[in-house]
């Protein structure tokens, strides 16, 4: 894959925010139970922070981004909108994706056991905060 | 019989005082239906949360090696009473009725009863 240089900038100074990221994956696993991991990426895949002890955070977060493709399409093409979250469950639990901003997400891994209300409702808003610090520090980006 | 939307309604203008009423699945904490709440009482939060009570309740339960179940959970607070009650029929396993009524205005022995007098007419 070939970068501009804009980029490579953009990408470097999102990684300057990772400590803020992880400190906010951690304190979504410590609010939800059941809870296995987290990790934040951006939409084309690349791996802001992870807080994962059971995958591989790499190939997760290129999963995430594939999978945010067909979810903007379909939600596109059913007029939902933007993208918000996508919610997959397995019979040993869920993985669900939450937009954090327009240019990350944050995926979630879960139990069986898990509260999908309290996820929701705690996930959103790390999303939300999140997206808050991947805008700080693109800001950070865009100055001379 | 009455469907969902039907029983919560019913909660709300049967049982004096009530401020707000859900029916929630305790496996997912997520709410199948709401009626009522708002500003001061978001529904979808009291779902979430009072689905960790009712969890929490089953485990101690099932660690004192009680072989009972639980009928209601009664939550007083200073201005008003939260009444949990775990459905019992055969569909409606892993649900709960939720209503927050206002202190001041309920009848607790009236709103149980009427609670109860729902849930059977419930058809999920």
């Amino acid at each position: 894959m070939r970068l501009t240089l804009r980029q490579r900038t953009e990408r470097k100074w999102l990684l300057t925010a990772e400590p803020e990221v992880l400190e906010e994956l951690r304190r979504l696993r410590a609010r939800v139970t059941h809870v296995t991991g987290a990790l934040a990426a951006t939409s084309d895949g690349v791996v802001l922070a992870h807080d994962t002890a059971t995958v591989e955070p790499e190939g997760v977060a290129a999963l995430t981004a594939a999978a945010l493709g067909v979810a903007q399409s379909l939600a596109g093409a059913t007029g939902r909108g933007a993208f918000r979250e996508l919610l997959v469950r397995g019979e040993n639990g869920y993985v669900a994706t939450y937009a954090a901003g327009s240019t990350a997400v944050l995926t979630v891994l879960a139990g069986d056991r898990t509260n999908v209300g309290r996820l929701h409702m705690e996930a959103r808003r790390s999303g939300a905060r999140l997206a808050d610090l991947v805008g700080v520090a693109l800001s950070r980006a865009e100055q001379p | 019989m009455a469907n969902t939307q039907t029983a919560l309604k019913e909660a709300m203008t049967s049982i004096e005082g009530s401020l707000g009423a859900a029916l929630v699945d305790y496996s997912s904490g997520m709410a199948l239906g709401t009626v009522g709440g708002g500003k001061d009482l978001d529904l979808t939060v009291a779902a979430a949360g009072n689905t960790d009570v009712v969890r929490a309740k089953a485990r101690t339960m099932e660690q004192l090696g009680l072989q009972d179940s639980i009928e209601d959970i009664l939550i007083t607070l200073g201005s008003q009473y939260h009444l949990i009650r775990l459905l019992k029929g055969r569909d409606s396993q892993g649900l709960f009725l939720y209503l927050a009524l206002d202190k001041n205005r309920a009848n607790l022995a009236m709103a149980r009863h009427q609670l109860r007098k729902i849930e059977a007419d419930l058809e999920v």
